[in-house]
């Protein structure tokens, strides 16, 4: 049976490995890789204050754990799970032994599994005892953090079939990715803390996580303390059972039970009044109607605004309110990132839009429209609300022009992402009673995160211009400029995204209803020709993607955001690496950081341009090939 | 003129044809059947047909008006209703019609009134005015979906399986429906497995296997005096399996 089913695993993952995904698993393994070769070497640095080292070791295992669980909500469910075997008659036990067997045949599961050696490195460094309790924690660890990955995963599944639930699980994971996102501050901490080590408090909470369990039993072999070795190590093996056990349970079919939303009486069905009066109307009013009953959707309305909360809050701990004025600015950036498959939620019925003669337009209007709607008055108002409570109006105009910028360029871009970089997933209802079952979104949130702060640049630095020559009024300019910029945008890019449905729609409806791209040869030859994003080959994508991260990292956390710092004259240095270098260099650490950034960028759109004029070189040699035959 | 013509469509997935030149014509009023063993790529041709999936070769035109030069003008003039795509799924049945046929130009109150009369036609309304149609059963999304494709008053029909999962007091509702459709002169073309249901309604039928169009015609000339069921099963070139092998299901 665990044979059959890792067969079966890697059967699925033959199959779907197309050039875009490779790339990304390749990315994603690549920086996971970084990661956990950081983590061992962690574990041979030796540090002044004796319970440092178990104390990182033990918040770096923790963030594993974090990234497991809330990992899942972006990247949906795994390729084999439960469901696929329920009319099976195979024992549920037997099941959960397969699909736990098949999760340990994954790229994540190597990577993590080589950051949790470095348990056996701190064992290596005490005695040879401690090595023989380390290889069975390192294990143990492992096994505990894909078990939790699965459970949590069940768990919110389960939830997340009501609107209730998907508020609930939707905080949970924003939480869950603020911490994870936001760990450096930890780091940071740690930094002011080399030489008085962690707060006894703190350090006593992260020695109580099960992650740090087998830290636990690993150190009192090293002391060989027989019962703080056996004791933690056993613990772990009864939650890792009693989570086996979970998950065997929660395997079996799901209750039908599912908060069932209503739909309007006959007499409020009609779109009425202004809904009616145009083909905008009633599109928004059906585009409206899902955002209120969609609990996926209401997933999408909370996770972005939850997260910029939490995100703002969390720098509180070294008392710095200066994020509160961009909690709006935030929320509109990553509700743009988490909504930008609009189309591809809305799966196959896409048919129906193509058969309506000429409605694109007012479909992506009404999409843009409505998602506006959503996340315009309340971004709006927490930017208020956060500036009321940071208590001075210096950073008003700033967050309001970026606010105003990223709305109009995120309505803009996500409807343009929404047909360029659509990723398909199953039809709504077949997924209603499992709503997390959905496609890989991660690439493309990232994208979307990366295109709106570009939208919202300008504006910032018209603000910027006008703080460094003390002018107030051109200060003031941002604003107006981040709403020109976001009225462009929204305009330019709805008109694009249009566009494109009305020329590739049957391109799209085919890819949501096969799930995966088809070769460029089923586009018949009057086809505009594919983008090259479509076509580039993994080294490309590879490239591409991988200086994007090094950009975004660059540019905007360690590049704009200490500058503004340094401008608004603040003496805080929340975790800004620039920050902490002595004063001379500041100023060279942030131009070299926005140097690297831009050059990153350029390293992009170079490797794009490249493939592009490959994928057009491609198209007319394969015309010209076409039209011989006919010819001759 | 013919209602519906397809010339030559051809459609390949990598090395799979699945869809070998076809060529369908149905005759202006009449009420076409195609057939075809699973897999013989009548969905597929379908879809090519009525403008949703691009076909590498090949045209087809509604009344003279080609489907993908005049994509506008052709959609018009078909209702369509392809096999197991999705909806705007969290509308209610009401909620979904009113709005297209709004969408289609026609003015609220008409929108209304022939709303109303599908979900009361289709059985639709009543205890399921409110459920979603993300929760209709399986025979439900059918009947739905046939409303829409009605819903516009179109000259052409173009059902696949519209038979499938529907219940047998529907089914026999959606039959008068549709002769009273071609009596009135339109024109329709379903796919269908049910090969006694062809025979009762259909007038033409064709038969495609392994992507090619086998026959073509009016019903008695293609059965020649045997039932369908027996010519279909000649034409497809294929013996009917089920008598060998599987000795271990019945011991
Ligand atoms: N998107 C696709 N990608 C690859 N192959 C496809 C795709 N769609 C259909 N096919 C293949 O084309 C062939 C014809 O499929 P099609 O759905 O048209 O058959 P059908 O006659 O409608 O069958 P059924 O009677 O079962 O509905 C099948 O072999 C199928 O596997
Ligand atoms: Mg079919």
């Amino acid at each position: 049976m665990v044979g059959v089913l890792i067969r079966m695993k890697l059967a699925v993952l033959r199959n779907t490995a197309t050039g875009g995904k490779m790339a990304w698993v390749a990315l994603g393994g690549t920086a996971g890789l970084c990661l956990a070769i950081a983590n061992i070497v962690l574990a041979f640095f030796d540090f002044a204050h004796p319970r440092m080292l178990m104390d990182l070791l033990a918040v770096t295992f923790a963030l594993w754990a974090l990234g497991w669980m809330a990992g899942p909500a972006f990247a949906g469910e795994p390729p084999l799970n439960g469901q696929h075997f329920h009319r099976q008659p195979i024992p549920r036990g037997t099941l959960a032994l397969g699909l736990l067997a098949s999760a340990m045949v994954a790229v994540t599961t190597a990577v993590t599994l080589l950051a949790f050696t470095s348990l056996i490195v701190l064992a290596a460094r005490l005695n040879l005892g401690a090595v023989v309790v380390a290889v069975p924690a390192t294990i143990l660890l492992l096994l505990l953090v894909v078990l939790l990955s699965r459970v949590v995963m069940l768990l919110f599944g389960a939830l997340a079939r009501s609107r209730f639930g998907g508020v609930v699980t939707a905080t949970v994971t924003a939480a869950m990715i603020a911490l994870a996102s936001f760990s450096w501050i930890v780091f940071i901490g740690i930094y002011l803390l080399l030489d008085h080590g962690f707060p006894p408090g703190l350090s006593m909470l992260l020695r109580s996580l099960p992650s740090s369990w087998g830290l636990l039993s690993v150190e009192a072999a090293g002391r060989g303390d027989r019962w703080w070795t056996v004791g933690p190590l056993a613990a772990l093996a009864v939650l890792d059972v009693v989570l086996f056990l979970v998950w065997r349970r929660l395997l079996g079919p799901r209750r039908p039970a599912r908060a069932v939303v209503r739909g309007s009486s006959a007499q409020r069905a009609a779109p009425r009044g202004w809904a009616a009066r145009s083909d905008l109307g009633v599109l928004y009013l059906k585009e409206m109607r899902t955002w209120w009953r969609d609990p996926l959707r209401t997933q999408n309305i909370v996770l972005p605004a939850a997260f910029s909360v939490i995100t703002a809050l969390l720098p509180l701990m070294v008392d710095f309110t200066g994020f509160f004025p961009f909690v709006g600015v935030a929320t509109a950036l990553m509700g743009a990132a988490t909504c930008a498959n609009l189309y591809g939620q809305d799966g196959t019925a896409l048919w129906m839009t193509l058969m309506l003669p000429g409605k694109e337009k007012a479909d992506v209007r009404a999409r843009q429209l409505a998602w506006l709607t959503v996340f315009g008055p309340m971004t709006l108002l927490m930017t208020a609300a956060g500036s009321a409570l940071h208590g001075d109006l210096f950073l008003l105009p700033w967050a309001l022009a970026a606010n105003l910028a990223a709305l109009g360029g995120g309505a803009g871009l996500l409807i343009w992402i929404s047909v360029m970089d659509l990723v398909p997933g199953p039809d709504p209802h077949k997924s209603k009673n499992s709503p997390l079952d959905h496609g890989d979104v991660t690439g493309q949130s990232f994208l979307m995160l990366l295109l709106t702060a570009v939208a919202v640049l300008p504006a910032l630095g018209v603000a910027l211009a006008g703080h460094l020559l003390d002018r107030s009024p051109l200060l003031w300019a941002s604003v107006p400029v981040g709403l020109l910029v976001g009225a462009a945008c929204h305009v330019w890019f709805g008109d694009l995204a249009a566009r494109r449905l009305r020329e590739k729609g049957p391109g799209l409806l085919q890819l949501m209803r096969s799930g995966k791209r088809q070769a460029v040869a089923d586009a018949p030859p009057t086809a505009p020709a594919p983008s090259a994003f479509e076509t580039m080959g993994v080294k490309s994508r590879f490239l591409m993607w991988g200086s994007m991260a090094v950009g975004v990292l660059a540019l905007f956390p360690q590049g704009l955001v200490p500058l503004g710092v340094k401008l608004s004259g603040s003496t805080d240095r929340v975790w800004f690496l620039a920050l902490y270098m002595p004063d001379p260099w500041q100023w060279p650490v942030i131009a070299g950081m926005i140097l690297i950034g831009l050059a990153s960028f350029g390293g992009m759109t170079a490797v794009y341009l490249a493939a592009s004029r490959k994928t057009k070189e491609n198209a007319a040699s394969r015309k010209a090939k076409k039209e011989k035959p006919s010819t001759a | 003129m013919a209602a519906f013509r397809l010339v030559g469509l051809h459609k390949r997935f990598g090395e799979h044809t699945a869809v070998d030149h076809a060529d369908l014509t149905v005759a202006a009023g009449s009420f076409y059947g195609l057939v075809g063993p699973n897999g013989a790529g009548k969905t597929t041709v379908l879809s090519m047909a009525v403008g949703l999936q691009w076909p590498d070769e090949g045209r087809a035109s509604v009344h003279g008006v080609d489907v993908w030069k005049e994509p506008l003008r052709a959609r018009r003039l078909m209702g369509v209703l392809p096999d197991g795509l999705a909806m705007p799924e969290r509308l209610t049945g009401r909620e979904l019609l009113t709005s297209l046929g709004q969408l289609h130009g026609l003015d609220a109150a008409e929108a209304a009134r022939r709303a109303g009369e599908l979900l009361a036609v289709m059985e639709l309304d009543g205890s399921a005015e409110r459920t979603l149609v993300v929760d209709y059963s399986t025979g439900m999304r059918k009947k739905i979906g046939l409303a829409t494709a009605l819903l516009h008053g179109p000259k052409l029909l173009v059902l696949d399986e519209p038979f499938e999962a529907v219940d047998p007091v529907s089914a026999a509702t959606i039959k008068q429906i549709l002769k009273r459709f071609v009596a009135g002169g339109g024109s329709v073309l379903i796919s269908s497995h049910v090969m006694a249901l062809v025979e009762q309604l259909c007038d033409t039928v064709g038969v495609m296997a392994k992507g090619r169009v086998v026959a073509e015609g009016p019903l008695d000339e293609v059965r020649g005096g045997r039932s369908l069921e027996e010519t279909f099963v000649d034409l497809v070139g294929v013996e009917i399996g089920g008598s060998e092998g599987l000795s271990w299901l019945v011991s």
